[in-house]
């Protein structure tokens, strides 16, 4: 539970955090007149706050419905971001999210400006570090835009924080931000005392069942997480996130494997019964877990984060870090969506049939 | 046996060959002229039976030993190697060629008078030579019937005599029918035994050398006044050869 | 030259020309072995040379073994699987390309002419993004590789028969169909997973080898080469022009579109199993000609034997050299071009007598 002190602390904070977000907005000339600089280094002019929003960036979709609590102004995503909402608990909370078109751009990026346009947006969340040519088709057909860039902490949420000022929920992501920043202070604490040795080597694949591919540490959000609870990134030679082999994976020989959350067919048998895998220290001390998918996939940077960095924390280092986590993550879907997670939501959540079995698991169970 | 009888040939509206007969008995010699454009290759294409007949029919042994006027050459094989193809039709499908066939092969060349090249690579050869060779792979391949087309042609006059004589000391055994077009109707009194004329107009003239290559029918053939003209052969014997009256110079 | 009597000069050149392919064959072969036993004992995953020896000779003389130890299984099971069909995969295209080219009597043409390769990417990637894996993926690869030789002949069929010409446009139509149609399928492929899978596969890759898949793409890739090396002397007659081939009483169509399908076959389990390899086809019985010449007899073994040897090597350096996979196409073209242009001069030098 969390001490009052820290409770009025927190309110202090979060009023704070809400007038320093009123004023990184210059006043504008209309009361309602909502101006900012994106990511891009951009000029975003909004009217009023937006009404319909299309995000084609992933996980800003479940964001937007989080920021605002409901569908309402989401009118467009991204097909993968859809997957996860079917896919995922977020269809169970908000079923209509189901019907939210996802033409409006291809996977890869590249905006369907026709179903675009019939959507009808005041504001398109788009990526502003993949080239013009995926941004340009969108200003040209005249809708206001708003580019965020991938990579870190601070950016994400710089960019969430934003994103809630456009919808016109500046109060919303005060109290985001500060959780976020609320936990990931407790995990850095904990874990800068942590010798080099005690730090397990962590691999994240990032694909697994087409070929396999894992990521180096510069710019890259898991490699950041692994860190941050106290890990090393096993694959931190590679440049960007490239394929690699078996052989080479067997040569680091990870103590912890994490699974991506993108392939719904990948669990972790795919590692134990692979000839290979199954003799790397991880899948030897049962270490394999498939990241979970909650609101959104708990591997890219998303509204639920904090849970993310908590999860990982207790099981790479379930002597040091002991969050309660489905106590947090009840707090945190009230939160987010206003939503009470039952207990077989979060056994779904944290693929407890699945992985269940695998080393420190027990420690989410149902008491 | 080969020969061609009341072909006729039509592409589109264009006959190219009207109701065209001619053979040429085992033991016997052909010598085929006609001007540039008659459908010479389009006769030969029938006769060697890759032109569909529209009327008319065909007679020839299965395999014909067939010398082009010039081997595809860009290839890079050894002469003996370009003999043995002809033995391919011996062969079906996934065979390969044993001592035996080479022996055939070289027996080929041989006869040809190529054997001193067997082992050269034929895109390495002087026309001449590389003829002997397409002519050696047509020996080898057994047939019965041998078809040249245009032998002389591209060959300077010594490599012309050789040929001459190798169609000569072809004919002698008198064991193929031999079939050759030429531009030179000296080359027919030389070598062949019958002449096919395909005269412009559409017809064609066919029959015994004596008779058809005469003077005016081959004004007829080629719009060309032509001369007989009496000459002392290499030996001391009379030469009869025909040529067109524009030849040479005038004399004083 | 020096000067001989007839009668020495024909056996003198025959006994130095076999010598010489003698010689070349030896040494290709000895190259294979050799570039065979350096790629198992190579690899990110460090395991001593003489234990990699040691290793594979127990894998041969006891294929039944238990295999436990991780050294044990990295050679036997990610190695070996991998050599094996990167090899057979390189034997199998070279000797395509080289029938091929003999048929078209034009040394520019690869397989990717018939847009087998095309038609089998396809496939592939239609499959990656409907979900299917494994097997049925690799099924669907190969009959779809085989499809676009069926439409490349119903496409260049006119009267009843298909010029060499009309062949080679069509077999240009039907491959930028197919590659639209997975141009398009990437564009619309999720990039979290099948895309990636779709490109990377697209660039050609041996990751995925296991003795499984190895042991799927074998028949067709053995079997393909076996009957196109039965149909060398066939291809020395195929090679000449179409008069000529057809008076020696070959069946030019027939025949041609028999060693067309025989290539699909090969090039079909080798896409299938390890995606699109450019290069191969093209270059390799290039550089076997001017080794061996034209003669398909010799050339169809050198190109194999070559490309067998070209392959392993360009994979051992995609695996080993860094710790990520580099795509096999990448390698291809930057390793072979040089080695290809250096072979051309040295040809070019000859033949010009400078």
């Amino acid at each position: 539970m969390v001490p009052l002190s820290l409770v009025i602390a927190t309110a202090c904070r979060r009023r704070m955090a809400a007038a320093l977000a009123a004023m990184l907005f210059a006043p504008a000339a209309f009361a309602e007149e909502i101006v900012f600089k994106d990511q891009g280094n951009r000029e975003v002019r909004l009217a009023k706050a937006a009404e319909r929003v299309v995000s084609i960036v992933i996980p800003m979709a479940s964001t937007v419905i989080a920021l605002d609590g409901s569908t309402r102004k989401l009118v467009g995503m991204n097909p993968t971001a859809k997957s996860a909402v079917v896919e995922g608990i977020l269809g169970k909370i908000f079923p209509e999210a189901k019907d939210i078109p996802s033409d409006v751009t291809a996977p890869n990026f590249v905006p369907n400006v026709e179903a675009l346009t019939a959507a009808n947006p005041d504001l398109v969340i788009q990526w502003g570090d993949r080239g013009a040519d995926i941004v340009a088709p969108i200003t040209n057909a005249g809708l206001t835009t708003m580019l965020i860039l991938y990579g870190t902490e601070e950016l994400t949420r710089d960019y969430m924080t934003m994103a809630s000022k456009a919808i016109g929920k500046p109060e919303r992501i005060g109290e985001l931000v500060e959780w976020r920043d609320r936990v990931q202070k407790d995990i850095e604490a904990k874990a800068t005392v942590i010798p080099d040795d005690k730090r397990p080597n962590v691999l994240y694949l990032g694909r697994a069942l087409s070929d396999i591919s894992a990521s180096g540490t510069k710019g890259n959000y898991n490699a950041w997480s692994i860190a941050l609870a106290g890990g090393k990134n096993a694959s931190g030679e590679l440049n960007g996130t490239v394929s690699v082999n078996k052989e080479q994976i067997a040569q680091w020989n990870p103590d912890v494997i994490f699974l991506n959350a993108f392939e719904a067919k990948l669990d972790i048998n795919w590692v134990y019964k692979d000839p290979i895998l199954s003799l790397t220290n991880a899948a030897k001390s049962k270490r394999v877990y498939k990241m979970p998918l909650g609101g959104y996939r708990w591997d890219p940077p998303n509204q639920e984060s904090p849970l993310s960095w908590m999860w990982t924390a207790n099981l790479l280092h379930p002597d040091i870090f002991k969050y309660d986590l489905r106590a947090e993550m009840k707090t945190a879907y009230k939160t987010l969506y206003n939503y009470d997670l039952t207990d077989g939501d979060i056994d779904n959540i944290l693929w407890l049939k699945d992985q269940g079995a695998s080393a420190d698991y027990a420690q989410f169970e149902a008491r | 046996m080969i020969g061609l009888t009341d072909a006729v040939v039509r592409f589109g509206t264009r006959t190219i060959l009207d109701r065209l007969s001619f053979s040429v008995a085992v033991g016997r010699s052909l010598a085929i002229l006609g001007p540039n454009g008659r459908g010479k290759t389009t006769m030969l294409k029938a006769l060697l039976g890759f032109q569909r007949l529209d009327e008319g029919s065909r007679v020839a042994p299965a395999i014909v030993g067939y010398v082009p006027q010039t081997g595809s050459s860009n290839q890079r094989y050894r002469a003996i190697d370009v003999t043995v193809m002809g033995r391919a039709a011996h062969l079906g499908l996934f065979g390969q060629p044993g001592p035996d066939d080479f022996e055939i092969a070289h027996a080929a060349l041989e006869r040809a008078g190529a054997a001193r090249f067997a082992d050269h690579f034929f895109d390495r050869l002087s026309g001449g030579e590389r003829q002997l060779v397409l002519l050696a792979r047509a020996l080898a391949t057994g047939s019965q019937a041998i078809v040249l087309d245009e032998p002389a042609a591209a060959l300077d006059l010594r490599n012309q005599e050789r040929l001459l004589d190798l169609l000569k000391s072809l004919r002698e055994p008198r064991d193929k029918a031999i079939a050759f077009t030429t531009h030179d109707p000296n080359h027919a009194l030389a070598a062949a035994d019958d002449a096919l004329l395909m005269m412009p107009d559409g017809q064609s003239l066919f029959g015994p050398v004596a008779e058809t290559i005469t003077p005016d029918h081959l004004e007829r053939l080629y719009g060309v006044p032509m001369r007989v003209v009496e000459l002392v052969g290499p030996a001391g014997e009379r030469h009869q050869a025909v040529l067109p009256a524009f030849a040479g110079i005038r004399a004083a | 030259m020096t000067t001989m009597t007839q009668d020495e000069a024909v056996p003198a050149a025959r006994r130095i020309h076999l010598a010489r392919q003698t010689l070349i064959f030896a040494l290709l072969l000895a190259l294979l072995v050799i570039a065979f036993t350096v790629s198992l004992c190579v690899g990110r995953f460090s395991v001593p040379p003489g234990r990699a020896l040691e290793l594979i000779w127990q894998g041969i003389s006891d294929p039944s073994r238990e295999l436990a130890g991780i050294d044990e299984r990295i050679v036997l099971l990610v190695r070996a699987p991998r050599v094996v069909l990167a090899a057979l995969a390189g034997a199998g295209l070279a000797i395509s390309g080289a029938g091929l080219q003999g048929v078209f009597r034009n040394p520019l043409v690869s397989p990717d002419i018939l847009g087998i390769s095309q038609g089998a990417a396809f496939g592939g990637a239609l499959a990656i993004m409907l979900g299917i894996w494994g097997f049925p993926l690799i099924a669907m690869v190969f009959f779809c590789g085989m499809a676009a030789v069926i439409l490349v002949g119903l496409l260049s069929r006119i009267n009843g028969r298909s010029e060499t010409v009309t062949v080679i446009l069509s077999g240009l139509v039907i491959s930028s169909m197919f590659s639209a149609v997975v141009s398009l399928l990437q564009f619309i492929a999720d990039p979290n997973t099948s895309l990636p899978a779709i490109v990377y596969w697209l660039m050609g890759s041996f990751a995925t080898a296991t003795w499984e898949r190895t042991l799927v793409a074998a028949p067709g890739l053995i079997l393909g080469s076996c009957f196109l090396w039965m149909l060398r002397f066939r291809l020395n007659i195929l090679s000449l022009d179409e008069a000529e081939a057809r008076s020696l009483g070959a069946n030019t169509t027939r025949e041609r579109w028999l060693v067309f399908c025989l290539i699909a076959v090969i090039v079909g389990s080798q896409v299938a199993v390890s995606g699109i390899i450019g290069w191969i086809g093209i270059v390799i019985p290039h550089a076997a000609r001017l080794l061996v010449g034209h003669d398909h007899r010799a050339l169809l073994p050198a190109a194999a034997v070559l490309g067998a040897g070209f392959m392993v090597c360009i994979d051992t350096l995609a695996r080993a050299a860094t710790a990520a996979e580099i795509p096999l196409g990448v390698i291809t073209a930057l390793v072979g071009a040089p080695i290809f242009a250096t072979l051309l001069r040295h040809q070019y030098r000859e033949r010009t007598g400078s």
